[in-house]
């Protein structure tokens, strides 16, 4: 593991972990916490750049959402008023599912999003809330919706880029509803389906808007675009929950492997969103 | 029990200190000038032949010092498996050979000065194969036209080597056909077990080197250290007198330790190389290239009265033993020989084929094929008792093996030859049943039906299991005692403590018949030169055959010490007793001398010094016994299932020391739990793990442990040292058929295949019918 790794850097600044970073060649791997760096042990790496003493480890409010740095811990997020407070608390939930308390203290949320695992835990939840990423490279820094971000990931532009912050926007106001749903095989594991939900209903009970997310049943977690379009301007009840749940299942494309069957994922899908969407329900004030 | 000072007391572990304080007490603790790494280069095909193999550029790589294939060593079949001599498994495996069987078996091993240039020399040896047709799936291996996994003929004692069989076994106690014909319902079914893995904390690992006299020293974490200094010598084809084998503290090994493993290429390579050489398996490596578990696939058949008395059980399984044939026979045999006597039928039948398949090797491991068999038994006898109307508590009050039985299936299977019948001298399995379903709430819970309107249902299961303690007159083990000046005693045994104890309950054994206090005990176990002779940890046996051995010697040397007494107090021995460090007179005098002035008279005025040995062996095995009882909650969206509550009552003889069983009970629980519902090592249709991590691979952690309850029922075994039978195999039988047979009370479905997978559960759900259909498909006879 890294037996071919020559150099490793702590930079104390943003500037200079970009600068590292575009010197490096296309070898050069970001470390925040290491563990999915670690795990996978990319044999290509030449130089390692630890980017968390390089100030990105904060929470901040900020336009009354927040700012999160790309250095910030699970554990930190799950003890986070700030984050707490957040749409119904969904991100904090889902950091507090992440791993062991060991794993927590050290993983970070860029590398959560960096990663690009479709199961990554905080993505569902930052899909809900509308969160933007920032990344800076060489040329300056940008701002990308989560979704965008996840897509282009993987393209050569951000493979060489430092995912600075994820911010999210104020929040909606009143009768909200958020949830985040896991399904693991034991209490520690990586996520078989993930679910999070948020929606605001008006003083009818109208659904005025929605997101659903879901993780692990597509290459990257997706936004149920279709559901979340059904659900809006719809009486937030019983049935609107069943047909969204139904819906889901049709924007899904997930695999079999061996921690579940693609059918098992799919039925989950149904299963999480139902249950996700119950909870929001009830903390927006809507009897089923 | 009366009077006892250290035997039945929770005295903390003799080696605790050393534990908790990091003192380099495993095998990995130290380091060797010049030491080596050793790696092996694992086949990536199920089934091949090497046509070609060119080590030129490994060995011609800085740093390499040894490269081994099978042009280099001595060609000798054996058995990997720790048994005793004449071993009842294939002599089947080779040192390296020039044949794979199985994805990871072994194609050539290289000795570096690092591990990354062993493993960069693995990469420099060219290997041509010839890939054969493999058979991965063992319903298949005896079909005609299977490939033959064992062409080579110089194996020997496999069954059938051209249809893949390794071995069978047919055994039958009266005649279950007259059985099923008096029996008012029948009823047959089929269960399904699958591949788990041990996963030690400490994976396999050994340590070789040739001490200054030329000596070939093992330094390695075993079960079976005699058994493996045999098995090396064998096999490279030195004489035992040149091997010296240590076992250090381990960190587990649940029988995937009883296996002579790394041990046999480490001391080739440094043969080879003449350096120390260590090696030791990545986790990845542990998990396919190491032991598991047998799969099985059982079907079961049980004949009964209509009151619910059991007149005739059959059972007949395929199992596999992977690509070589370790342990094949002998867990199979204990499947049928350990569980079918479970109830008291007049008729038994027990047929099964141990099959070869290009899969990872199965081996010894906890609960050794009574797993399987309990699953399968445990549940169909729950479906019988619930069809019949019948609590499955009564069922089993009605049924199970009794006090004075003689268990005459266990005549007929012994290990790999005949046994002998097993009489039931103890037995606490009607207060471990009865105490169980207290603690579970039996009679309340399985009363009140469970609510039909959540999508959480909860039920009670439970099962009942038995084990052995010891293979009948087959193990032995034998031990060693002397004084020292201090009035202190040094304990040699060759027992090999895996990490549940056995040195502190050998020195509690040793204190409490010399009447001395636990720290005048120092104990030395696992070491071929220092320590006599003992088949090793396994079969549930340390406890009874070691600690048999320990009491025999600690009795002779007592006496010993009674006769200085007796010369120093001036009364006679049997006038005399000892405890608390002393020897006192039993009359009204009440003269005493310490063991410490006892010892100094010995020694430099009498001029001689107390010590004896003694051996020990058994000629039956006596059954501990267990109830297990679980409560779980079942998801009907998810499939998922919650344990809530699991209680275990065992009887294990006397408890030498409590605390420790307890810990015995609660690890193999944990262990059972993940055999029932998360653990599995699954391979893809080529025979390659899918998922040989613990990403994957899922073992029940803290926060997945339910409640537990665990309760000793003791017993007076008269075959055991202070009655003490076994505790740390039987409590892992019984989670898994208990759990089915809650999930069927919660929810009406019968699980009939391990692990419980969600999924399953929920496909089971969506099929449920009416339980009166079933009841029909039942009785049909
Ligand atoms: C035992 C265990 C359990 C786990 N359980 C979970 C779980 O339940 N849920 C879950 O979602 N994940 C889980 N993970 C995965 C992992 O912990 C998370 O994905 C974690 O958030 C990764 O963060 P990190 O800081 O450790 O990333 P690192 O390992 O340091 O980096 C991961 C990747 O992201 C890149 N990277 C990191 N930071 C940046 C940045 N700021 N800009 C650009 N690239 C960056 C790295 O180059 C690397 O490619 C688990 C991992 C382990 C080992």
């Amino acid at each position: 593991m890294f037996e071919r790794v020559e150099v490793f850097y702590r930079p104390a600044s943003v500037r200079e972990a970009v600068r590292l970073l575009a010197g490096g060649k296309g070898r050069a791997r970001i470390v925040a916490g290491g563990t999915d760096l670690v795990v996978d042990g990319d044999p290509t790496a030449r130089a390692l750049i630890d980017i968390t003493h390089s100030g990105l480890a904060y929470i901040r409010k900020q336009g009354g959402g927040c700012a999160i740095g790309a250095a910030t811990t699970m554990a930190e997020l799950e003890e986070s008023r700030t984050i707490l407070a957040l749409g119904g608390g969904i991100l904090a939930r889902a950091a507090a599912t992440c791993g062991s308390i060991q794993i927590r203290g050290v993983a970070t949320v860029g590398g959560n999003l960096a990663n690009g695992s479709p199961a990554a835990d905080l993505v569902t939840p930052l899909l809900v809330l509308d969160a933007v990423v920032v990344v800076a490279d060489a040329k300056g820094r940008r701002k990308l919706p989560i979704a965008e971000y996840l897509a282009a990931r993987g393209t050569k532009g951000l493979r060489q880029s430092l995912l600075v912050e994820v911010t999210a926007p104020r929040p909606l106001g009143r009768r909200c509803g958020w949830s985040f749903q896991k399904l693991g095989r034991t209490a520690l594991d990586i996520s078989v389906v993930n679910v999070a939900a948020g929606l605001q209903v008006d003083g009818a009970g109208r659904i005025q808007w929605a997101r659903v997310a879901l993780g692990a049943v597509a290459p990257t977690a997706i936004r149920a675009g279709a559901t979340e379009e059904n659900l809006q301007g719809r009486t937030l009840d019983a049935e609107a929950i069943a047909q969204a749940a139904e819906g889901v299942m049709r924007e899904v494309s997930p695999i079999s492997d061996v921690r579940a069957s693609a059918a098992y994922r799919r039925e989950m899908c149904r299963v999480l969103t139902r249950r996700a969407l119950e909870e929001c329900a009830a903390q927006a004030g809507c009897a089923l | 029990m009366t009077g006892r000072k250290v035997v039945g007391v929770n005295v903390r572990k003799v080696e605790g200190h050393k534990l908790v304080t990091g003192a380099p007490a495993f095998t990995d603790d130290i380091e060797m000038q010049g030491m080596l790494y050793g790696k092996i280069l694992p086949s990536p095909h199920a089934h091949a032949r090497i046509k070609r193999i060119d080590t030129r550029k490994a060995k011609a790589l800085a740093g390499v010092h040894a490269v081994l294939t099978y042009k280099d060593v001595p060609r000798v079949p054996h058995t990997t498996a720790g048994q005793a001599w004449p071993e009842p498994s294939p002599y089947d495996t080779y040192l390296l050979d020039s044949k794979v069987r199985f994805v990871g078996d072994r194609v050539a091993a290289v000795a570096a000065e690092s591990r990354a240039i062993a493993e960069k020399a693995l990469r420099l040896i060219e290997v041509d194969y010839e890939v054969l047709p493999a058979v991965i799936d063992m319903e298949l291996a005896m079909a005609p036209g299977a490939a033959v996994i064992h062409d080579e003929p110089d194996s020997t004692k496999i069954y059938d080597r051209s249809h893949n069989i390794a071995g069978y076994i047919l055994r039958e106690i009266g005649s279950v056909e007259q059985g099923f014909r008096e029996s008012d319902f029948v009823v047959e079914r089929e269960f399904r077990t699958h591949r788990q893995q041990h996963t030690p904390l400490e994976p396999h690992i050994t340590i070789c080197w040739l001490d200054p006299n030329g000596r070939l020293v093992i330094r390695t974490s075993s079960q079976v250290p005699y058994h493996t200094r045999r098995q090396v010598g064998q096999i490279l084809q030195i004489p035992v007198s040149s091997i010296h084998v240590i076992k250090p503290r381990m960190g587990g090994g649940f029988g995937g330790k009883q296996e002579m493993l790394l041990e046999d290429i480490c001391g080739a390579l440094t043969l080879a190389s003449r350096r120390p050489v260590k090696m030791e398996f990545t986790r990845e490596e542990e998990f396919y290239m190491a032991r598991s578990r047998h799969p099985q696939r059982l079907r079961m058949k049980m004949g009964v009265k209509r009151d619910g008395t059991v007149l005739a059980s059959q059972l007949t399984v395929l199992a596999t033993t992977g690509a070589y044939g370790s342990h094949s026979t002998t867990v199979q045999g204990n499947t049928g020989s350990k569980v079918l006597p479970l109830y008291r039928a007049p008729h038994m039948r027990f047929e099964c084929h141990v099959v070869y398949t290009n899969a990872p090797v199965a081996g010894a491991f906890r609960g050794y094929g009574c797993p399987q068999g309990f699953f399968a038994q445990e549940t169909l006898v729950d479906e019988i008792a619930c069809e019949l109307g019948m609590d499955p508590l009564d069922f089993h009050r009605m049924n199970v093996i009794r006090l004075g039985d003689t268990d005459l299936l266990s005549a007929q299977l012994g290990e790999g030859k005949e046994g002998l019948p097993r009489v039931v001298r103890s037995c606490g399995l009607p207060q471990c049943m009865e105490s169980a379903a207290r603690a579970i709430g039996w009679a309340q819970k399985r009363k009140k039906f469970p609510s039909g309107h959540s999508h959480l249902r909860r039920g009670v299961g439970m099962a009942c299991t038995m084990q052995g303690s010891g293979i009948a007159g087959v193990d032995w083990a034998s031990a060693f005692l002397k004084m020292n000046e201090d009035g202190s005693f040094y304990l040699q045994v060759g027992a090999s403590d895996v990490g549940a104890g056995a040195d502190t309950v050998l020195s509690q054994i040793a204190a409490e018949t010399l009447g001395v206090t636990l720290d005048k005990v120092i104990i030395t176990s696992g070491d071929t030169d220092i320590t006599p002779f003992d088949v090793g940890a396994y079969a549930s046996s340390t406890t009874i055959i070691s600690g048999g051995a320990v009491k025999k010697a600690a009795g002779k040397v007592r006496a010993q010490v009674l006769e200085v007494a007796s010369r120093m107090l001036d009364a006679p021995v049997d006038q005399l007793d000892c405890a608390n460090n002393e020897v006192f007179t039993t009359c009204a005098c009440r003269k005493a001398v310490s063991m410490t002035d006892l010892a100094m008279q010995a020694m430099y005025k009498e001029k001689f010094q107390i010590m004896d040995g003694a051996s020990h062996f058994n000629t039956d095995s006596p059954p501990p016994f267990c109830a297990t009882f679980a409560e779980v909650e079942v998801d009907t969206e998810t499939g998922q299932v919650h344990v809530l509550h699991l209680a275990s009552a065992v009887d294990p003889g006397t408890a030498i020391n409590p605390m420790q069983a307890e810990g015995q009970v609660e690890g193999a629980v944990a262990q059972g739990l993940g055999y029932a519902l998360t653990e599995e090592l699954v391979l893809d249709a080529d025979g390659r793990p899918l998922n040989p991590n613990f990403l994957d691979y899922k073992m029940f952690g803290f926060q997945d442990m339910p409640k537990l309850t665990t309760i000793l029922i003791e017993t007076d075994e008269p075959l055991g040292p202070y009655g003490a039978k076994s505790i740390s195999e039987v409590p892992i039988n019984g989670p898994a058929p208990a759990i089915a047979n809650a999930i069927f009370h919660a929810v009406g479905i019968r699980i009939r295949k391990l692990p419980i997978r969600p999924e399953d559960v929920l496909r089971a759900l969506h099929a449920e019918r009416p339980a009166n259909l079933d009841e029909e498909a039942m009785f049909a006879l």
